[in-house]
C-alpha cells in the first residue's frame, strides 16, 4: 500500500475533484458522484471526506464566490495537490498491479 | 424574474447547524445546503425540500465536522475548578473551627437523613416485590352499621370463586385462611411434631404472589386437595432434609384438620419486606371440606385476593363490584372494595370505608424530620460562610475587578458547600455504618448498610441538594458585592449591613424554633406513652400471666388445682384471648324501656369463676359469678358504661335478653379497658362461660419462677399437644404501644441531633463574631468593663434571638401536638409547663454554648488583642 492511502469514498471524491478541475465545490462535487456512479451522497459524508484529505494534504482549497442562491455563503473550492495526484495514481496502480496478478482462469471460471 | 422572498429553508435547523458546525466550515456547507436546498425545492417542492435539509443537518453531526468543544473550553473549566478547590481547602485550613462545625453538622444531618431514607425506602419496598404487584388486590369487606362503616380483611370463603366467574376482568382469584389456625396448628412426621404457622391458599396463589419455589413447579404445587408446600427450615424441623421430600406424608393435627398432607414443593426464601411470611402453605379446598359454616355466604374466615388482567381500570372495576356481595344472602348490609396489595402495608386504617393513612404517617413524618434535620445543618453553613464574608470580601473584590464573572464567582460558592457535602457524605456514611445495628434495634428493621448501594443515586441526589441548598444563599449575597465598595475598605460594614444580618438572624431563630418544637414532641410523645403505659385500665395487670390451653380436660379441675398451687393468688379462664387484646364486639342485646331502636353495640366476654376477683376488678353493685349459685349461665356481668345506657334504677336483678336468652344482671362492675387507648371505652356486657381455653393466673410477688415452674407442671399433667408459652399481660399491654414507642424513641434521638447542629451553629457565629469584636472587647476592657458585663453584651443578641425561637414555636408545637393527642380516646392534657420547659431548655442549652466560647473571651487580657496594628 505504501505511504499513500485512499479508502474508496476517498479516492471517489479525489476522483471526481480531478474530473471537476477548476469547478470542484461542495454542490458540484456531490453532483457528479450522484449522476457519475448512480450513488446517493449527503453533505456530511462529503465535507468530511473533504476536511480528511485537506488534513491529508492531498486536497487544497481557496474561498470562491459568492451568490444568492447560497444565502451570501461563500464556494470552496477544492484542487488536487501534488502528493494527492501521487496518491491517486499510487492506488490506480495498486489496483492495476494486482488485477494483472489474477490468473486468467479464475476470471473464466468465474464467468462460466 | 427572482421571487422577492426566496422559500428558506427552516431557521430553527440553521441555526442548530451554526450553533454544532466548525466554525471553519460552517460558511462553505451552509452555503452548499442553501443551494441543494434551492435545488430541491425546484425539483420536488418546499416540503420535501425541508425534510431532506433536516435530514442532511443530522447527517452533518459527525466528529469530524462538528465544533471542537475540547480544545477552547475544557482547561479554562477546570483551571477554574482546580483553582477553586484550592481556595476551599485554604478556607478549610484557616477557619478550623468553621470547617469543622460545618463538618459535623453536615456529616450527622447526612447520616439522619440516610438512616431515615434506608428507613423509609424498606417501608415503601414493603410487598412490592410480587411480579404482578400493579395488578395485585386484596378484597375488602365494609359492613355499614348505624355506628358508621367497618373496613376489614375478612370476607366469606365463597367470594373468591364468584367473583372470578362473575367479573371477566379478574384473572386470578385467590383465598387465604384461616388465620385462626395460625401459630396453632401442629404437623406430625414420624415421630417429630412441630407447632408450625401458615395458611391455606387457594390453587392459584402461586400464580398470583411472586413467591418463590425451591422445590415444585408453582403452576403445579396446590393442585391437590392434600398438596402441602413447606420451608425449607420447616422441611428441615421435620424430615431432617429437604432432599427427596416431596411425594411424603405428613400429617395435621386437630387445629391444622386431622388429615394426611402430601409435600408438593419446598419454599424459597421469603423476603423480609414481605407482610405475609408462613412456613408452610396448604390447599385451601382442605378448609372447605372440613369446616361447614364456611361453605355458607354468611360466615367470614377467608382473605380474597384479585389480580386484574392487564389494562383494567381499577376504579372503574371498583365501582362494578361496589355492590356485588349485598346480592349475597345474609350480606344486605356488606360492600366490597379492592385495595392495591402492596398498599395495605401503608394504608391500613379505614374510615367510612376508605383506606385512610396508616404506617404512612410515620414515613412522612420522618422524611419532614429528615428534611428538617439537613435543613438545619445546611443553615449552619450559610451563616458560617455569610459570616465570613467579611473575610471573603477582598477575594471577591480583586476578582471582580480582574473581571470574573458573578456566575464565575456563584460558581465558586456552590463549589465549596458541595465539596463540604460530599465530604460530609464520606463522614455519614461511616457514622451511618456504626450506627445502624442500633438503628434496627429502634425500629426493629433488619436494614443493612450495602442497601445504600440500591439507593446511591438518590443519596448523591440528597448530597448534591444539601450542598446546594447550603451554598445557596451565600453565593448569591457574596457574588453580589460590589467591588468599588469592598476593595476601599467599607467592606467591615456589610458584615452588619442589616439584610443579611437579618436573614441570618432569621435563619438562627427558624432553627432554634424547630428545636422548640422536636423537644416539646418528644415530651408530649412521652408523656402520653407513660400515661397509657401505666394508666388506670380498671383491672391490676401486674402479675399476672396468660396462657392458652386448649383440648379435651376439665376446666374447673385446672383452675382448682391451679388456685392451690403455692404462690398462685386466683386463677380464671375466658374465651377469646387475653384481656388485654379480648376481642368479641357485638349488639344483640335488648331490655326494657330502651331508648332508642338502635342497636347498641358492647363488648362480650365470655368468662369463667373468679374472672373478676383474679383481674381485681372493682366489684360497684350486686355479686360476680360464683360457684355457690347454680345456673351461672343465664346471669350477666356488667360495667358502669353499660349501666349507663340500659338505665342505673334497680339495674342489678334487672332481667334483658341477649339474643332470644332473658338473662338477669347480678352485678355492676368498674369500666375496664380492653384493647389500646386509642379506642374509647365501650360498654361491656359479661356473660358465663366455664369452658374457656384462655387461662389468666395471678401471682404472688414473690418466687414467681418457682410458681411459674409449678404452673408449667400442673400444664403438662393435663398432656396437651401444645406446649407451655405463657405471657406476663403487661408486657402484653406494652406491646399494644409498640409502634409509639418506636417513633418516641427514634424522636428523642434525632431531637437530640437536631439540637446538636443547631448549638454547633450557634457556637460557630459566637466564635466568629466574638473575634471580630476582640478590639471592641479590649477597649471596653481596658475602659473598665467587667468580665460579667462583657459577657452579658456579647450574650444579649443571641439571647433575644433564641427567645424569638422558642415565642415562634411554642403556639406552632401545641397545635400539633393537640392534632397528635386526638388520636387517642384517652390523652393527656397538655401542660404549660411542656412548652415553657421546651423553651427553657432550649434558652439554657443555647446560653451555655454561647458563653462556653463568650467567657473566654471577655476574659482576654486587652493587651493581647490591642497589640497589633
Amino acid at each position: 500500500m505504501g505511504k499513500y492511502y485512499l479508502g474508496e469514498f476517498e479516492e471517489v471524491v479525489m476522483l471526481t475533484v480531478g474530473v471537476l478541475y477548476n469547478e470542484a465545490y461542495g454542490v458540484s462535487i456531490k453532483k457528479e458522484i450522484e449522476d457519475r456512479l448512480d450513488r446517493k451522497v449527503s453533505v456530511g459524508a462529503l465535507q468530511s471526506a473533504l476536511k480528511r484529505l485537506e488534513q491529508k494534504g492531498y486536497l487544497s482549497s481557496k474561498e470562491g464566490e459568492s451568490n444568492a442562491k447560497r444565502g451570501g455563503r461563500p464556494k470552496r473550492y477544492f484542487t488536487i495537490t501534488a502528493s494527492g495526484k501521487r496518491a491517486i495514481e499510487d492506488t490506480r496502480d495498486m489496483r492495476n498491479q494486482l488485477y494483472d496478478a489474477i490468473p486468467k482462469i479464475a476470471l473464466d471460471l468465474k464467468i462460466s | 424574474m427572482k421571487t422577492p422572498l426566496p422559500p428558506s429553508p427552516p431557521k430553527i435547523l440553521l441555526r442548530f447547524f451554526r450553533w454544532f458546525c466548525h466554525p471553519d466550515l460552517a460558511d462553505y456547507i451552509e452555503g452548499d445546503l442553501y443551494e441543494i436546498f434551492d435545488e430541491n425545492v425546484a425539483e420536488k417542492g418546499l416540503r420535501k425540500a425541508r425534510w431532506s435539509f433536516a435530514w442532511e443537518v443530522l447527517k452533518l453531526l459527525r466528529p469530524s465536522l462538528i465544533r471542537p468543544v475540547s480544545s477552547f473550553y475544557k482547561p479554562i473549566y477546570i483551571a477554574m475548578i482546580k483553582h477553586n478547590f484550592i481556595l476551599s481547602l485554604r478556607s478549610f485550613r484557616r477557619y478550623k473551627s468553621s470547617f469543622l462545625i460545618n463538618l459535623i453538622g453536615l456529616s450527622t444531618g447526612l447520616a439522619c437523613a440516610l438512616m431515615i431514607y434506608l428507613w423509609v425506602s424498606d417501608e415503601l419496598r414493603m410487598d412490592k416485590f410480587h411480579d404482578k404487584d400493579d395488578r395485585l388486590y386484596q378484597v375488602m369487606k365494609n359492613s355499614i352499621r348505624p355506628e358508621g362503616i367497618r373496613t376489614s380483611s375478612q370476607s366469606p370463603a365463597l367470594l373468591a370463586n364468584a367473583l372470578k366467574q362473575d367479573f371477566p376482568e379478574i384473572e386470578y382469584a385467590i383465598t387465604t385462611g384461616n388465620d385462626e389456625f395460625n401459630g396453632r396448628g401442629i404437623l406430625k412426621q414420624g415421630n417429630r411434631q412441630i407447632q408450625v404457622d401458615g395458611f391455606f391458599a387457594s390453587k392459584d396463589f402461586f400464580k398470583a404472589f411472586s413467591f418463590s419455589l425451591a422445590q415444585g413447579n408453582p403452576q403445579k404445587v396446590l393442585s391437590d386437595k392434600r398438596s402441602i408446600i413447606l420451608s425449607k427450615k420447616l422441611a428441615h424441623q421435620l424430615f431432617g432434609t429437604t432432599k427427596n421430600i416431596i411425594g411424603k406424608t405428613i400429617q395435621g393435627n386437630r387445629d391444622l384438620f386431622k388429615a394426611t398432607y402430601q409435600v408438593t414443593g419446598i419454599l424459597g426464601e421469603i423476603p423480609t419486606h414481605s407482610t405475609l411470611q408462613f412456613d408452610f402453605v396448604a390447599n385451601y379446598d382442605m378448609v372447605l371440606s372440613k369446616v361447614e359454616w364456611i361453605r355458607k355466604w354468611s360466615g367470614d374466615g377467608a382473605r380474597t385476593y384479585v389480580t386484574l388482567k392487564k389494562g383494567t381500570d381499577a376504579e372503574a372495576f371498583n365501582q362494578k363490584l361496589g355492590r356485588y356481595l349485598q346480592t349475597k344472602p345474609d350480606r344486605e348490609d356488606n360492600q366490597v372494595f379492592i385495595q392495591p396489595f402492596s398498599e395495605r402495608y401503608l394504608y391500613g386504617k379505614y374510615q367510612n370505608g376508605k383506606a385512610a393513612g396508616g404506617r404512612i404517617a410515620y414515613v412522612r413524618l420522618f422524611s419532614l424530620i429528615a428534611l428538617f434535620v439537613l435543613l438545619i445543618a445546611s443553615i449552619n453553613f450559610m451563616n458560617l460562610a455569610t459570616a465570613h464574608a467579611t473575610k471573603n470580601t477582598k477575594e471577591v473584590g480583586v476578582k471582580k475587578a480582574l473581571g470574573v464573572t458573578r456566575r464565575a464567582l456563584a460558581f465558586r460558592f456552590f463549589q465549596e458547600s458541595i465539596l463540604l457535602a460530599f465530604l460530609s457524605l464520606i463522614v455519614a456514611l461511616h457514622l451511618v455504618g456504626l450506627l445502624l445495628p442500633q438503628f434496627n434495634l429502634i425500629t426493629g428493621k433488619t436494614l443493612q448498610i450495602n442497601q445504600l448501594l440500591d439507593i446511591a443515586f438518590p443519596i448523591l441526589g440528597i448530597t448534591l441538594f444539601t450542598g446546594i441548598a447550603s451554598g445557596i444563599y451565600p453565593a448569591i449575597y457574596l457574588s453580589s458585592f460590589n467591588p468599588i465598595k469592598v476593595l476601599k475598605g467599607t467592606s467591615y460594614k456589610l458584615s452588619a449591613s442589616s439584610k443579611v444580618y437579618l436573614v441570618r438572624k432569621g435563619l438562627v431563630i427558624f432553627q432554634f424554633a424547630l428545636s422548640v418544637i422536636f423537644i416539646v414532641g418528644v415530651v408530649v410523645v412521652h408523656q402520653q406513652i407513660s400515661y397509657v403505659q401505666t394508666a388506670d385500665v380498671g383491672y391490676d395487670r401486674d402479675q399476672v400471666i396468660h396462657f392458652n390451653m386448649r383440648g379435651k380436660y376439665n376446666r374447673a379441675t385446672l383452675i382448682e388445682r391451679l388456685k392451690s398451687t403455692p404462690g398462685v393468688v386466683n386463677a380464671t379462664n375466658i374465651h377469646g384471648g387475653n384481656i388485654v387484646r379480648m376481642l368479641g364486639l357485638g349488639s344483640g342485646f335488648q331490655w326494657s324501656n330502651q331508648e332508642s331502636d338502635k342497636e347498641v353495640e358492647f363488648r362480650r366476654p365470655h368468662v369463667g369463676y373468679y374472672f373478676i376477683e383474679t383481674l381485681g376488678i372493682e366489684v360497684i353493685k350486686g355479686r360476680t359469678f360464683s360457684k355457690s349459685y347454680g345456673d351461672e349461665g343465664s346471669k350477666l356481668i356488667i360495667n358502669e358504661a353499660a349501666a349507663k345506657i340500659i338505665g342505673e334504677q334497680g339495674i342489678v336483678g334487672k332481667t334483658i335478653l341477649d339474643g332470644d336468652d332473658k338473662k338477669q344482671i347480678i352485678g355492676v362492675v368498674k369500666n375496664f379497658k380492653v384493647q389500646s387507648m386509642h379506642e374509647a371505652m365501650k360498654p361491656c356486657i359479661m356473660r358465663f362461660a366455664p369452658r374457656g381455653s384462655d387461662i389468666m393466673v395471678k401471682l404472688h410477688a414473690k418466687n414467681q419462677a418457682q410458681t411459674i415452674a409449678r404452673i408449667k407442671t400442673i400444664y403438662e399433667s393435663f398432656k396437651p399437644e401444645y406446649p407451655f408459652n405463657f405471657r406476663f399481660i403487661d408486657q402484653e399491654y406494652q406491646s399494644l404501644y409498640v409502634a409509639e414507642q418506636r417513633v418516641a424513641s427514634l424522636s428523642k434521638y434525632f431531637t437530640i441531633i437536631a439540637i446538636i447542629i443547631s448549638c454547633l451553629g450557634l457556637l460557630g457565629l459566637t466564635i466568629f463574631t466574638n473575634e471580630q469584636r476582640m478590639k471592641e472587647i479590649g477597649i471596653r476592657k481596658v475602659l473598665g468593663a467587667s468580665v460579667l458585663q462583657i459577657v452579658r453584651l456579647l450574650t444579649g443578641t443571641f439571647t433575644k434571638t433564641v427567645l424569638t425561637a422558642i415565642l415562634i414555636a411554642l403556639p406552632v408545637s401545641y397545635l400539633l401536638m393537640d392534632q397528635w393527642l386526638d388520636n387517642f380516646a384517652y390523652r393527656i392534657n397538655l401542660q404549660w409547663w411542656y412548652f415553657v420547659g421546651a423553651g427553657l431548655a432550649v434558652l439554657v442549652i443555647a446560653w451555655v454554648t454561647v458563653s462556653l466560647q463568650t467567657v473566654r473571651v471577655a476574659r482576654v487580657n486587652p493587651v493581647e488583642c490591642l497589640k497589633d496594628e
